[in-house]
């Protein structure tokens, strides 16, 4: 039994050094698969919105840092086009 | 340009854009990249909002860019609706529904399929494939990460067919 769980444990050991070394190779380096497991992952599956949806409303800043404005507000006649990101 | 400032230049005329910053992707205090090192893109994550202002100045200005412009705020509130973090892309149409949601960034970031949208509703815009010059030069062109989001090189000069 002991040399059964002996086995059950290297092959786990392998099989996560394998993971880890495929994750490395995605992402870059180690310190990348580290990132993007801390980071992405947590992300990957987040959302609820659908085409169909409706667009949710949030108040945002404008860049001269004084005010402010809803994204409802810039919904009219014409598509609105959101773009999301930030600088890094 | 960029794909995105392409795509803004030339549907600005037809449709609205907004760019929201939301909280960085790779700042120095957490998982920074090599590229932003190399491009001098280094930032922490901001506390406030100042500091997220300054960042989005700072971006603007570096790279002139066009689109208008919005800041969330710190509870993340856009982020949270959108799941926008890293970056992501949408189209809500004049009823004020999604018509486009984009994958998440920078893997699923695709600014073609929203131009595959705009050309489908309004006809698609036609670019003089680059010469080997502007190809340099735009190699050349300093470009952060994810920005990708906001303002990578390259894309999509050469999309083709009639508005």
């Amino acid at each position: 039994m002991k040399r059964l769980l002996k086995w059950f444990a290297g092959i786990l050991a392998v099989l996560l050094l394998a993971a880890f070394g495929v994750l490395c190779y995605t992402a870059g380096s180690p310190r990348d698969a580290y990132g993007m497991v801390r980071y992405a992952l947590p992300h990957m599956r987040r959302g609820t919105l659908r085409v169909g949806s409706d667009a949710p409303d949030a108040r945002l800043l404008a860049l001269d840092g004084v005010n402010h404005f809803h994204i409802r507000e810039r919904i009219g006649a014409r598509p609105l086009v959101l773009v999301f990101g930030s600088f890094t | 340009m960029g794909d995105i400032i392409q795509i803004y230049n030339d549907y600005k005329d037809k449709a609205d854009f907004l760019t929201v910053y939301v909280r960085e992707a790779h700042p120095t205090d957490e998982w920074q990249m090599k590229s932003n090192v190399k491009d001098d893109v280094c930032y922490a994550q901001p506390k406030t909002l100042e500091q997220r202002v300054a960042i989005a100045k700072d971006f603007t200005a570096r790279y002139k860019f066009p689109l208008p412009f919005g800041i969330d705020d710190m509870s993340n509130a856009a982020d949270n609706a959108y799941a926008a973090w890293p970056e992501r892309l949408y189209v809500i149409d004049g009823t004020g529904h999604i018509a486009y949601r984009g994958g998440m960034g920078p893997f699923h970031y695709r600014p073609a399929e929203v131009r595959e949208w705009l050309a489908a509703k309004y006809g698609a815009v036609k670019h003089e494939a680059p010469t080997a010059s502007a190809q340099s030069s735009a190699a050349s062109t300093p470009s952060p990460a994810s920005t990708a989001a906001l303002a990578t090189t390259g894309g999509t000069a050469s999309t083709t067919s009639t508005r």
